[in-house]
């Protein structure tokens, strides 16, 4: 029997988009298998409409967020135009222990959370491959940066980063579009922090996936701001905007939305994996789909939810395990005097960052790994007049007057992979489809808490070498695990079938013509933001199994 | 980037029914949770708080938020302190909010605002009303064409003069 397809990719996001891409540009006719709607940019894209259009201004459909989005309603870049592009928390339930809350935000269309991420883009080096090794910690990363590296080279020119090189060996250069511009002050911190810390600290402006020249027939940014609601000159990437269309232009491409994947179909005779069941989320109808490669690209937990809910790829027990996201709200901000004829004009979708600098080339007492710092300087406008006194004239003067600058530092924690950490499938709990949901334990650990609390030092240590007045610790404690929307580590990548679910090329040990490219494949978490690795690894895994299927090894 | 070249792409890559950047027509939607004379007293009372308010059509907004935001608690707790500008005012000129001499209403509002201020109190009533209109106004484009916030610049300048 010949197969439907050469290729069924389980997810349309970050890492699905990229699998279409390189599989269909490699030749293979691929189904894309996506949850959720399709999205047509003209219509459901919103970044452009204006507050008065929005019914409650962007304070949000509170009734509608309490009844079906309370978890997704958590995440940084949920508001009320946005809020359609995450899941419907009533039809996609889950559980935790109450005493150990956890953010599993979702988002089921066509694009995934490539429409709603922060875009933020930072290569690994070895301080991160080697750190499980070098600390014996869980199970070393069977790449190193070397392997890797002409995969981030590959990404990057397709997808556009724009950045400044630095020329840091723990946070290599990539072939970066001009970077986008630091403010007055924010160009002041960065001098006075290198005059302290020389290049031990480093303020650069962020390294973001947004465009700041022509790039593939995309259009520069035009620093509207909101870019979580979408980009209608695809000016940022996403796989809406960049490799679903690659991928349409070879004429291989099959992408079915409202699929929701039940299961993988497993021939034992052959130890394959043979398809796909999957439920059509509209007319509730199953059915199954064919094909000679598998990849699970559907998000870190989706992924193992998958697996788990198939019985597949997991006789080293860890599918599910080892759940990271990063710990974050440590830092601080300070005012700074002066600058007050100055101003920003336009909404910059990209702040400054601080690669991590404890445990680079020294050791830190009290934890393993270490944090970046996102952030940035502005002054407060009008939302500072909400709860001032007066009225009348007084008052509306006073809301085109501008505060102090105020230059913001916020942490970014590695977090260390713990089995215990772990996502099981849920004895009765279903989704809307009847599809078992997944029972989620996470906590940070003590290394986790002891980066959160040293973030708080070396913010106020930055700021104070800025020169800042009034400088404030952020006082709200840690992050909710999850709530990063970083989270990772549910199929590891490992050198042992007995302690890992994938080899070095997300292939899985157990069934040789399945692979895992999302997040679920990460064996550590570093500190900078993933996205950029997941699509690096994907795009690898494609070319290596692609190679593998003309060998006839698969 | 400059303006002429971004409509090009926007034309290019988006067709312009997105392009709904024109001024808006002043709608005055249907009214969903007040009476008559509270929307006459909020119409006025909002537009002494921040002159433009009436422009900008704030107290729609305001029925909007009672309507289909706030809690059922929320709104009969607003509803229930507004009478009090009704009540200060015949104290003072013998009718009611909306119908008093313009000084009468400001001498009102700033007595009201000067209690809250000081009480630095965010769930009475008058802080409630006040922060509607401060929120009101700057997201109506009316007030955000007056705050310089609209039209949208198509740049960014992070040290451009004030």
């Amino acid at each position: 029997m010949t197969a439907d397809f050469d290729a069924i990719v389980v997810g349309s996001g970050m890492t699905g988009g990229w699998a279409a891409k390189e599989l269909t540009e490699l030749g293979l006719r691929t189904l894309v298998l996506e949850a959720g709607r399709p999205i047509v940019p003209e219509q459901d894209y919103t970044e452009h409409k204006p507050p008065w259009e929005v019914p409650f201004r962007g304070l949000g459909d509170r009734r509608g967020v309490a009844a079906r989005q309370s978890v997704q309603s958590h995440s940084a870049s949920f508001d009320e135009l946005s809020h359609v592009f995450w899941t419907d928390d009533a039809d996609n339930p889950y559980s935790t222990p109450s005493d150990r809350p956890f953010y599993w935000f979702r988002a089921r269309q066509v694009g995934g959370k490539s429409i709603i991420w922060a875009r933020q883009v930072y290569r690994w080096s070895d301080l991160d491959f080697e750190a499980n090794l070098r600390d014996g910690i869980a199970v070393d990363w069977p790449i190193r940066y070397a392997d890797i590296a002409p995969w981030y080279d590959h990404v990057e020119r397709f997808i556009g980063v724009s950045g400044q090189a630095e020329g840091l060996a723990h946070l290599p250069d990539g072939p970066f579009l001009p970077p986008m511009a630091l403010n007055c002050v924010e160009q002041h911190v960065r001098q006075r922090i290198a005059d302290k810390f020389g290049r031990t600290r480093v303020l650069t402006i962020g390294r973001v996936a947004n465009l700041t020249a022509p790039h593939h027939g995309r259009a520069p940014c035009h620093y509207c701001g909101p870019c979580h609601r979408g980009c209608i000159t695809r000016s940022y990437f996403s796989s809406v905007n960049a490799t679903l269309p690659a991928a349409q232009a070879t004429g291989r491409l099959t992408l079915r939305p409202f699929s929701i994947v039940r299961s993988l179909v497993y021939d034992a005779g052959k130890n394959r994996v043979t398809g796909v069941r999957m439920i059509d989320a509209n007319s509730r109808v199953e059915r199954e789909y064919s094909a000679r490669l598998i990849f699970l690209c559907a998000s870190a937990l989706e992924s193992a939810r998958i697996l788990l809910n198939s019985g597949l790829a997991n006789s080293s027990g860890q599918v599910g395990r080892n759940i990271m996201d990063h710990i974050k709200w440590g830092g601080a901000s300070g005012q700074f005097d002066g600058w007050t004829d100055r101003r920003t004009i336009g909404e910059r979708p990209n702040g400054i960052y601080v690669p991590r600098f404890r445990n680079v080339s020294s050791r830190h007492p009290d934890f393993l790994r270490g944090y970046g710092f996102q952030g940035g300087a502005d002054r407060a406008g009008w939302h500072a007049a909400l709860r001032s006194p007066g009225i009348g004239p007084a008052l509306k003067q006073r809301l085109t007057q501008l505060g102090p600058w105020s230059m913001s530092f916020a942490g970014f924690g590695e977090m260390l992979p713990r089995e215990e950490n772990r996502a099981t499938l849920h004895p009765t709990l279903v989704d809307a489809w009847g599809i078992p949901s997944l029972h989620i334990e996470c906590r940070w650990g003590e290394n986790e808490l002891a980066i959160h609390r040293d973030m708080n030092v070396a913010a106020a240590e930055l700021l104070e070498a800025a020169g800042a007045k009034h400088s404030e610790p952020n006082t709200g404690g840690p992050s909710t695990p999850g709530g990063t929307n970083h989270e990772m580590g549910t199929a590891r990548m490992g050198r042992d079938p007995k302690t890992s679910v994938l080899n070095g090329w997300n292939q899985s040990w157990d069934v040789p013509n399945l692979f895992v490219t999302d997040g679920a494949a990460m064996t550590s978490s570093g500190c900078q933001n993933p996205s950029l690795t997941y699509m690096a690894l994907t795009a690898r895994a494609c070319h290596y199994a692609v190679e593998q299927l003309q060998r006839r090894e698969l | 980037m400059d303006r002429r070249e971004l409509i090009q792409w926007l034309v290019a890559t988006a067709g312009l029914p997105s392009l709904a950047f024109g001024r808006q027509v002043h709608r005055r939607p249907l009214r969903r949770s007040l009476s008559a004379h509270v929307e006459r007293t909020l119409a006025v009372a909002t537009e002494r708080i921040l002159p433009g308010a009436a422009e900008a059509n704030v107290e729609a907004f305001i029925d909007k938020m009672l309507a289909d935001w706030h809690t059922p608690e929320e709104r009969a707790h607003f509803l229930a302190g507004l009478p009090e500008l009704d009540r200060r005012c015949r104290a003072r000129a013998a009718r009611d909010f909306a119908d008093c001499p313009e000084a009468d209403q400001v001498a009102v509002l700033t007595a009201l605002d000067d209690e809250v201020s000081a009480a630095g109190t965010n769930d009475h009533w008058f802080a409630r009303l006040k922060y509607l209109t401060v929120y009101g106004y700057c997201t109506s484009e009316a007030g955000m064409r007056a705050l310089r916030l609209y039209p949208l610049p198509w740049r960014y300048d992070g040290c451009a003069p004030v």
